[in-house]
C-alpha cells in the first residue's frame, strides 16, 4: 500500500514539474508562465522532499519561489511597465530545435543504461546535522567560495543597473 | 722558390682576394685600381715559374665538404704541365692588364673590367692547379662566368649583352657533357681526384673509358669553340680587345686542350675517342680557316684564326701527340695574345675595326707594326719563330698517322698564311684610308707588344725544354715536313701579299671574282642561322607558350585562385556570426549532442 | 531510470525554451527551468542507485545546495541585465537585439 502511495505522489510531482515546465516554454501569456514557473520550482522542491532531503526542499523554497521567482515578477512588470493590457510572449518554433530536444533526452537515455542493473536503495536521510559538518568541514573552501559569488553578484547587479541615470 | 711552389694554392687565394678588393673598394681608389690587379697574374706567373726552375711537383689539399666518411677535399697539385699553364697564364694577363691600362683609359666601370680579370686570373689557376675534376670543373664553370661578365662588359650594347649570353649558352652545352662524363666517371669508379680516375681508367671496361673520354672532350668543344660549338667565339669579339686577347686567345679557350693533355691516361686508353677528336680538330683547323680569309673585322681574323689554330691542336690530340699540341698551346697563345694586343693597339688608334678603313699604319704606329708582323709570321709557321716549330710538330705527328687530316692541316696551314699576310697588307701597308690620326698608344700599350714578341719569335726553340717538363722527349725537327709547311707557307704569304696590292680595292676586287664563295665564307657558311633556325626558335617557342600557358594560366589562376577563393569562404563561413545568441546556443548544444554521441558510439555505448 | 528520464525531460524542454522563446525573461526563466531538471538528475540518482563511488553523507545535499545558489546569482544578475537593456532599446525582443552597438 506504501509502495503505490509512493510511486502515486512521485508521479504527481513529475506530471506537475512537467506541465510546469510546458508552461513557461509553450505559453503566450507572462502571467501563466510565472505561474508555469512556480509551479515547477515547488515540484522541484517536492521531489527534493521525496528524496530525503528536507533542508534542500526548504532551501529551494525559500530561494527559489520566494526570492528568484518574485525577481521575475520584479522584472516583468518593471519592464513591460508603458504597454497596455498583458504582453504576449511568442515563441519561434522550429524543427532543428525539436530534433535537438527529443536527441537529448535520447542520448542521456542511451547513456545511462547500465543503469538497469544498478541496485535501487530508497532515500535515507542523512539529516542537517551531516549537511552542517559537510559545509563547515570538507566543503568549506566551497562553502566560502559560494559566499564571494553571491557578493560578487550583488555588486554586479548594482554595477549593470545603476542608478544614476534617469 | 720552392716555397712559392709548396703554397701553389696562392695563385687562387691571391686573384680572388685582389678581385675582390678591386671590385669592392675600387672606385674609391680609380688610379690604383689597374696596378694593384697587376699583382694577380704576377702572382700565377712566378708561381709557374718557381715550378719550372725547380722542377718540383708537389700537392696538398683543404678539406671542405664532409659528410660521415666521405668528404670533398679541395686540392693542388704542381707538377710539369700545371707549371707551364700557370707560367703562360701568369705571363699573357700580367701583358693584357698592362695593355689594358692603356687601352680602357676613359672608360666608366674600371673597377668591375679589373675585378673580373682578377677574377678570371684565379679562376684559370684554379682550373689549372687542381688535383682532381671536381676543382678543375669549379675553375671551368668560373672562367666561364668570368668570360660572361668581360664579354659583356659594355653590356649597354645590345650586341655585346647578346653575345655574352651566347657564349655561356653554347659553353653550356659543352659543359652537359662534361658534367655527364664526371657523373659516369663518377658512377663507374667513384673517383674524381686525377691519381684515382688514372689509376681506375685501366680496370674499367673499354666502352665505358671512351664514352668518359668523348663527353669530356664536348665540354672541351664547347670551351675550345670546336665546330660545331664554336659559334660563340667570333662574338665574343664584343668584348675589350684585351679581353679578346686573354680569355679568347691564350687562355680559356686553351682549357680545353689542357683538359685533355691532363686526363692524357684516360684518352689513351680510348682510341676511339682520339679519332673522334682528330676528325673534329682537322676539320675545325681546315673550315675556320677559309672562313678568316673573307673577314672584314680584324678581330674576326683572329677569332678564325684561333679556333682554326685550336683545331691543330686538337688534331695532335687526336693523334695521341699530346706533347706537340701542348707546344703548339705555348707558342700559339704568345702570338695570337700578341696579335690581338696589335689589334688592340690599331682599334685603339684608328677608332674601327674594319681593314678595309685601315692602311698604311705602319709608318705613324712602327712598334705595333713590326710587333706584329713578328706574330703574323709565327701564327704562319715561318722559320726561325715559333710558330713554325710547333706546327712543324703537330703536322708531323697527324700527316704519318691520318693522311687526310694531314692533308687538311697542310691546307690550313696555306690558309693561315694567306689571311694573316692579307690582313696585315690591309692594315698596315698602302694608304690610310681612314678618317682618324693614328698614333703609338704609350709605354703601358708598346711594353706588352714587345714583350710577348720575344717569345713569339725565340719560344720555338724551348720546345724540348718545354717537352721535357711535361715528362717527355722532345722531337727534332722532321726535314721532309717542315720543308712542306715552310713552301706551303711561303705560298700563302706570297698569293696574301699580291692579292692586295691596292688596299681595299683590292678586296673589292677579291669579293667580285670570288663571289659567292667570298660572301659564303664572310657569313661562316650560314651555321649560325642554321643553328638560330634549327634549334633557338623552337626552344624560344616552347619557352613563350609555357610562359602564356603553363605559367599565366595554370599557375597564376591557381596561385590567385587560392588568394581569392578565401574572401568567397568568408563570407559563407560569415552566415554563422548573425547576432543570434539562441541560434549560437543551438549550435553549442548540437555540437555536445554530437561529441556525447560519438563518444558513446566508441566506447561501446 | 525514472528519475533519469524525467529529469533530462524537463532539462530537454527547457532547452526548447531556452532556443525558442522570443523574450528575453522567457527565455531566463527557460534556463531555470533547465538549471531545476539538472539538479533533480543529479539528487535523484545520487539517493537511489547503490554504487562503490556512493557520496558522504550531507555530500549530495551541499552540492543541492550549491546549486541553487548559483542558479539565484545567476538570476539576479541576468535580470539586472535584462533590466538595463530594457531600458536602453526599450525592447526584450530577442530578434531586436541582435547587435552589439557601439
Amino acid at each position: 500500500m506504501t509502495e503505490l502511495l509512493t510511486q502515486v505522489v512521485w508521479w504527481l510531482l513529475a506530471a506537475t514539474a512537467v506541465i510546469g515546465a510546458l508552461a513557461v516554454v509553450f505559453t503566450k501569456d507572462v502571467m501563466r508562465m510565472a505561474i508555469g514557473l512556480a509551479a515547477f520550482l515547488v515540484a522541484v522542491a517536492g521531489l527534493f522532499l521525496f528524496y530525503a532531503l528536507p533542508f534542500l526542499a526548504v532551501v529551494q523554497v525559500f530561494v527559489y519561489v520566494g526570492g528568484v521567482l518574485v525577481l521575475f515578477l520584479f522584472a516583468i512588470m518593471l519592464v513591460h511597465r508603458a504597454e497596455e493590457g498583458r504582453p504576449g510572449l511568442e515563441s519561434r518554433h522550429d524543427i532543428g530545435s525539436i530534433a535537438l530536444a527529443v536527441g537529448i533526452v535520447v542520448l542521456v537515455v542511451m547513456a545511462l543504461r547500465p543503469l538497469r542493473e544498478a541496485t535501487v536503495v530508497d532515500p535515507t536521510s542523512s539529516g542537517t546535522a551531516a549537511l552542517a559538518e559537510m559545509l563547515l568541514g570538507p566543503m568549506l573552501p566551497h562553502f566560502e567560495a559560494a559566499g564571494v559569488l553571491l557578493l560578487l553578484a550583488l555588486v554586479a547587479v548594482i554595477v549593470v543597473v545603476g542608478g544614476d541615470d534617469e | 722558390m720552392t716555397a712559392l711552389v709548396e703554397n701553389a694554392w696562392i695563385v687562387v687565394a691571391v686573384p680572388f682576394a685582389i678581385a675582390l678588393l678591386v671590385g669592392v673598394a675600387g672606385p674609391l681608389a680609380r688610379r690604383l685600381v689597374p696596378w694593384v690587379t697587376l699583382v694577380a697574374p704576377l702572382c700565377v706567373l712566378a708561381v709557374g715559374v718557381s715550378g719550372l726552375v725547380t722542377e718540383a711537383e708537389h700537392a696538398g689539399a683543404v678539406r671542405w665538404l664532409f659528410g660521415g666518411e666521405y668528404a670533398l677535399s679541395f686540392g693542388w697539385a704542381v707538377d710539369g704541365l700545371t707549371s707551364v699553364m700557370l707560367t703562360v697564364v701568369g705571363f699573357v694577363a700580367t701583358m693584357v692588364v698592362l695593355f689594358s691600362i692603356g687601352y680602357m683609359h676613359g672608360e666608366t666601370g674600371l673597377p668591375r673590367y679589373f675585378g673580373s680579370l682578377a677574377l678570371f686570373t684565379g679562376s684559370m689557376a684554379l682550373l689549372v692547379v687542381a688535383d682532381g675534376l671536381v676543382g678543375l670543373f669549379v675553375g671551368w664553370e668560373l672562367v666561364g662566368a668570368c668570360s660572361y661578365l668581360l664579354i659583356g662588359f659594355w653590356y649597354q650594347k645590345p650586341s655585346a649583352a647578346a653575345a655574352a649570353v651566347k657564349a655561356f649558352l653554347t659553353t653550356r652545352v659543352g659543359d652537359v657533357g662534361l658534367l655527364l662524363g664526371l657523373a659516369l666517371l663518377w658512377r663507374e669508379t667513384g673517383e674524381l681526384g686525377y691519381g684515382g680516375v688514372f689509376e681506375a681508367v685501366e680496370t674499367l671496361a673499354p666502352a665505358v673509358v671512351t664514352t668518359v673520354a668523348v663527353l669530356l672532350f664536348i665540354g672541351a668543344m664547347g670551351k675550345s669553340a670546336q665546330f660545331p660549338l664554336h659559334i660563340w667565339l667570333p662574338d665574343a669579339m664584343e668584348g675589350p680587345t684585351p679581353v679578346s686577347a686573354l680569355i679568347h686567345a691564350a687562355t680559356m679557350v686553351a682549357a680545353g686542350v689542357f683538359l685533355v693533355a691532363r686526363l692524357w691516361p684516360v684518352y689513351e686508353a680510348a682510341p676511339s675517342a682520339q679519332t673522334v677528336i682528330l676528325v673534329v680538330g682537322a676539320f675545325t683547323a681546315f673550315a675556320s680557316a677559309t672562313i678568316a680569309c673573307a673577314q672584314r673585322d680584324i678581330k674576326k681574323v683572329l677569332a678564325y684564326s684561333t679556333i682554326s689554330q685550336l683545331g691543330f691542336m686538337f688534331a695532335a690530340l687526336g693523334v695521341g701527340a699530346w706533347v706537340a699540341a701542348m707546344f703548339h698551346l705555348v707558342t700559339h697563345a704568345a702570338f695570337k695574345a700578341l696579335l690581338f694586343l696589335g689589334s688592340g693597339s690599331v682599334i685603339h688608334a684608328t677608332g674601327t675595326q674594319d681593314l678595309r678603313e685601315m692602311g698604311g699604319l705602319a709608318k705613324p704606329m712602327p712598334i705595333t707594326a713590326w710587333t706584329w708582323i713578328v706574330g703574323s709570321l709565327a701564327l704562319a709557321g715561318v722559320a726561325p719563330f715559333a710558330g713554325f716549330f710547333s706546327k712543324d710538330e703537330v703536322i708531323h705527328a697527324v700527316v704519318t698517322h691520318n693522311v687526310v687530316a694531314g692533308v687538311a692541316l697542310f691546307a690550313a696551314s696555306a690558309l693561315t698564311a694567306f689571311y694573316i699576310t692579307r690582313a696585315t697588307r690591309l692594315a698596315f701597308f698602302g694608304k690610310y684610308r681612314g678618317d682618324g690620326h693614328p698614333h703609338e698608344g704609350g709605354w703601358v700599350m708598346s711594353l706588352p707588344l714587345v714583350a710577348l714578341a720575344i717569345p713569339a719569335a725565340a719560344a720555338g726553340f724551348a720546345g724540348h725544354k718545354i717537352a721535357e717538363h711535361l715528362g717527355e722527349h722532345g722531337e727534332a725537327l722532321n726535314l721532309p715536313v717542315a720543308a712542306a709547311s715552310l713552301s706551303v707557307a711561303l705560298l700563302g704569304i706570297v698569293v696574301g701579299w699580291t692579292s692586295y696590292r691596292d688596299g681595299a680595292e683590292s678586296e673589292a676586287a677579291m669579293e667580285s671574282r670570288m663571289g659567292g664563295l667570298w660572301t659564303t665564307l664572310r657569313g661562316a657558311y650560314g651555321f649560325d642561322g642554321f643553328v638560330g633556325a634549327v634549334i633557338v626558335r623552337p626552344v624560344v617557342a616552347i619557352s613563350d607558350w609555357l610562359y602564356g600557358f603553363v605559367d599565366r594560366k595554370i599557375v597564376d589562376t591557381t596561385v590567385e585562385g587560392a588568394g581569392k577563393s578565401l574572401p568567397v569562404i568568408g563570407r559563407m563561413l560569415s552566415v554563422l556570426q548573425n547576432g543570434d545568441a539562441q541560434w549560437y546556443a543551438a549550435l553549442i548544444g548540437a555540437g555536445a549532442v554530437i561529441l556525447v554521441a560519438l563518444s558513446l558510439v566508441v566506447k561501446g555505448g | 531510470m525514472n528519475v533519469a528520464i524525467l529529469a533530462s525531460v524537463l532539462f530537454a524542454v527547457g532547452l526548447y525554451g531556452v532556443l525558442t522563446r522570443r523574450d528575453l525573461i522567457a527565455v531566463l526563466a527557460s534556463v531555470e527551468v533547465m538549471l531545476g531538471g539538472a539538479s533533480v538528475m543529479l539528487v535523484g540518482l545520487a539517493t537511489t542507485i547503490e554504487s562503490a563511488a556512493a557520496p558522504e553523507a550531507g555530500v549530495v545535499e551541499a552540492v543541492g545546495l550549491f546549486i541553487i545558489i548559483l542558479a539565484a546569482a545567476e538570476a539576479a544578475v541576468a535580470l539586472g541585465i535584462v533590466m538595463a537593456v530594457a531600458r536602453r532599446r526599450r525592447t526584450t525582443r530577442v530578434d531586436d537585439l541582435t547587435e552589439v552597438s557601439g
